[in-house]
């Protein structure tokens, strides 16, 4: 079948099979390399999108499900503000994720802090959770959780220079 | 639309695109043990293609590689779920479909499970040594005891499944595959294919955390992919998907150790003798290390005049078994920290008391070799964790508990225990980890810094460490620093690189190359490279037997971790409520680095001790292998604190401290809660209840 989706701005005009998952759609047909297909069962998160906004795992999709959708991979918001800022707080925090997670892991945080502007380190805990790697210290995960959030807090009040 | 990767970051081998590549899916085998397999696929489309031992032959390729490892089981089969074949084709879905599809006929033999109780064609390894009157202390001695301890299989969960992908590059035949054994690559698939090592360049790709998972079984699949490529001609890649890896890749080996000890009525050790058998499943080329490591370990920190050890590496029908995190030292020192404890609990002393005076002394040695020449740092290690984690207090409240009321299970079952352990820098064979590591350093003309080493550089933490000694040293800022890890054709042979123990000695190498090119910077001009190397150290190896004792200690990391945990009275869960760690490991460069890569080995060895064991006859595999890995809601306290070296101001690697020491401490913990030992780990909630309702 034909789907339209929009990805990242651009739309999209693709056939798919109906076996198809979406995440192999993304990443062989549209090279997104930002999504590594591993589990394929939804716990490790190295497939996050956001799908109309939405943080999921683009493993346990079926292509079709994609059409008439937007779709936002790490390249869509990979210049953005919230991921320099959380790029930056996991740097001064010393959570330096590996390069398989490292993109999972910001998608979780930036879907976080659009939840949870200040969240708490029990919420902050099971959302990290969602990407399974034991790279990085959680205790370090959680404290650049929180400088991202003050930093984003920061920016939207207009409180840079505080 | 790219990945966004740092500059100096190796490819992902899941990312890795050639024109023309090809994919490959493993034909496997459905019966544990069988002779004279027959491959009975389905009509192949166009373009397919079935890979089988046959084709081999015709190529003249190697049925086995160096080591005696099938590249794919041809006359017999091993474990199920070994290769059998592959079928190779343009696309990767199609594969895995008709490998699913593919069938195959054997003769069936009867497998063998069996491995504590074991025949003699079962044993890959053995080695024995003795010294002192074995015999003469347990014929005098009154109190005698004997215990046999267990542990289970464990999956390393690397960042990335297995794979491998073969590349004609010119007259070349480039291997990309994450291994920490590049050489045992090049060696393997220049085996395989019957061709010079010459002819093959290995190009590293991302390693990320890979716990020992990945020393040797890497070359047997890209020895697998080399052969699809030659037979096709064109680029191959095998990855196994996260299940595939999950299920039919090398776990940490199972082991059974007994500890029959002669102690005298304080509870000093007269005697030990002890029989290790360790299973490495179907087959596995560090066998004798495991082994080495083991027997090494056996006496843990204590003195002991009269030591016997026999120790077997016993293959058996499952998937191939070997080292995690510490190779083999884990098993036993498990097992003689938790003899001990049940020595002082018979005795009716605390365990430190017991521990105390067993510990070797300076100028103490074991098995007759050198003496110590420096004094253990047990009691500055302890003093220290007995008051940051309120050992004392803790421990006689939960035992007051335990008397007031035993066997109740109302209210907290609590449990804390601490407990001293090393890493070693040693290696006992030419198989054991690489201690001989190099780095060139070059300073471009636009200030860039490239630091090239062969280490298998797997934590991002350990990066930014060494980017900031270099930039300190150099006043260059840090994102002009950037790592390169050569290809195999411009780095030596030599045994397996474990990040932990290579870690300290490029820092060292580091440190050294940027000092020297500081030095001359404003005198000569730009570029500069200097290089380092550091200087094998002999593995302490003799002929059948490994020289244990005291030189074990003189590359040593030292570390005491407290372990305090709560059991669920109705699940049987066991929880840890907080771990402490007090770490003597040399000169710390960066203390947050250090507590990081602490933590995260921390929560590895946790999870090793509280998530039931591998089943290597379970069927679907990912969501055990999520299951066993503890959450990070249910994560503990971990306090990391370190003491200052007096030996040197040299770093020494710690990242297997934890391994080493978080298990034995969590089930001393464990045996102090519940008031029984059950002498094996791991230990999930389901074991714990049965133990509990049959006590």
């Amino acid at each position: 079948m034909i789907i339209d989706f929009n990805v990242n701005g651009e739309m999209k005009h693709l056939q798919v099979r109906s076996g198809d998952r979406l995440v192999d759609v993304l990443r062989d047909r549209l090279s997104i390399e930002s999504l590594l297909p591993d589990c394929l069962s939804g716990r490790c998160g190295r497939c996050f999108i956001f799908l109309d906004g939405r943080l999921v795992h683009s493993c346990l999709l079926p292509a079709f499900k994609a059409k008439g959708t937007r779709i936002v991979t790490f390249e869509g918001i990979a210049g953005s503000p919230e991921v320099a800022e959380i790029e930056e707080a996991l740097r001064q925090a010393g959570a330096l994720p590996c390069p398989f997670c490292r993109t999972a892991k910001i998608m979780a945080i930036v879907d976080l802090l659009d939840r949870h502007p200040l969240p708490d380190e029990a919420v902050a805990l099971e959302q990290l959770d969602m990407v399974s790697c034991a790279c990085t210290d959680p205790a370090s995960l959680v404290k650049a959780v929180g400088l991202a959030a003050d930093a984003r807090s920061r920016r939207k009040f207009n409180r840079a220079n505080q | 639309m790219k990945r966004e990767r740092s500059a100096d970051a190796l490819p992902l081998l899941g990312a890795l695109r050639f024109p023309g590549m090809l994919y490959a899916s493993t034909i496997r085998s459905t019966v544990p043990r069988a002779q004279h397999v027959e491959i009975r696929h389905p009509e192949l489309p166009p373009g397919y293609r079935c890979i089988a031992p046959a084709d081999m032959l015709a190529e003249n390729a190697c049925l086995a590689l160096p080591d005696g490892i099938p590249v794919f089981a041809c006359g017999a089969v091993a474990y199920a779920g070994e290769a059998l074949g592959l079928i190779v084709g343009p696309d990767a879905a199609i594969c895995d479909e008709l490998a699913r599809g593919t069938e195959a006929a054997y003769e069936e033999e009867d497998p063998e499970f069996e491995w504590e109780s074991f025949s003699s064609s079962q044993i890959a390894f053995r080695c024995s040594t003795e010294f002192g009157d074995v015999d003469q202390a347990f014929d005098t001695c009154q109190n005698i005891d004997r215990a046999v301890y267990r542990n289970g299989i464990f999956d390393h969960h690397y960042s990335e499944p297995m794979g491998a992908i073969a590349n004609w590059e010119y007259d070349k035949l480039a291997i990309y595959c994450a291994s920490q054994w590049p050489s045992h690559v090049r060696r393997s698939v220049a085996a395989a294919l019957n061709a010079s090592e010459e002819d093959i360049v290995v190009r590293p790709t991302e390693l990320g955390r890979a716990l020992d998972g990945r020393l040797w079984f890497p070359s047997v699949v890209a020895a697998q992919a080399g052969i699809a490529a030659k037979l096709c001609r064109k680029p191959v890649r095998i990855l196994y998907t996260r299940e595939e890896d999950y299920l039919r890749t090398p776990k940490q080996a199972r082991s059974a150790i007994t500890v029959k000890t002669a102690i005298d009525d304080q509870g000093r050790l007269l005697a030990l003798d002890a029989r290790i058998i360790i299973n490495i499943g179907a087959y596995n080329p560090m066998a004798e290390e495991l082994i080495h490591q083991a027997m090494a370990a056996i006496t843990g920190i204590y003195r002991c005049p009269a030591v016997r050890i026999e120790a077997y590496a016993i293959r058996s029908n499952i998937i191939p078994l070997g080292a995690m995190g510490s190779i083999g030292s884990t098993h036993a020192f498990f097992s003689i920290e938790a003899h001990l404890n049940h020595l002082a609990k018979k005795l009716g002393k605390a365990p430190a008391e017991v521990k105390a005076l067993n510990i070797l002394a300076k100028g103490s040695s074991n098995f007759g070799s050198k003496p110590l020449d420096y004094e253990i740092p047990f009691a500055k290690i302890h003093r220290k964790l007995e008051k940051i984690s309120d050992y004392r207090r803790k421990y006689a409240s939960y035992e007051l508990v335990k008397k007031r009321d035993p066997g109740s299970r109302e209210g907290v079952i609590r449990g804390i225990a601490l407990t001293v352990g090393y890493q070693t820098g040693r290696s006992f064979s030419q198989r054991g980890p690489s201690s001989s590591y190099s780095v060139e350093t070059t300073l471009e003309r636009d200030l860039r810094l490239i630091i090239k080493t062969q280490a298998a550089i797997g934590s991002e933490s350990l990066k930014a460490m060494w980017r900031n000694t270099a930039a300190g040293i150099l006043s260059i800022p840090e994102q002009n620093i950037s790592f390169e890890r050569p290809d195999s054709d411009a780095v030596a042979g030599g045994g397996p690189l474990t990040l932990s123990r290579g870690s300290s000695l490029v820092t060292k190498l580091i440190d050294r190359t940027c000092r020297s090119i500081q030095k001359r910077r404003f005198r000569e001009s730009l570029p500069l490279s200097a290089k380092a190397q550091t200087k094998a150290l002999k593995a302490v190896e003799a002929s059948g037997a490994p020289a244990l004792g005291a030189q074990l200690f003189d590359s040593a990391s030292w570390c005491g971790t407290a372990v305090e945990i709560e059991v669920d009275a109705l699940s049987g869960d066991p929880k840890p409520i907080a771990v402490w760690m007090v770490v003597e490991a040399g000169k710390i460069v960066d203390e947050n680095m250090a507590r990081a890569s602490l933590r995260a080995s921390a929560i590895s060895a946790l999870s090793l001790c509280t998530r039931g064991d591998f089943d290597p006859h379970g069927g679907e595999g990912e969501q055990y292998l999520y299951e066993r890995r503890l959450g990070l809601a249910e994560l503990p306290f971990i306090g990391i604190e370190f003491i200052d070296a007096d030996r040197s101001v040299v770093p020494r690697g710690l990242g297997e401290l934890p391994f080493i020491t978080v298990p034995a401490a969590f089930y001393s913990a464990l045996t102090q809660a519940l008031g029984i030992d059950p002498r094996q780990l791991p230990l999930g909630g389901s074991e714990i209840l049965k133990l509990l309702e049959a006590q």
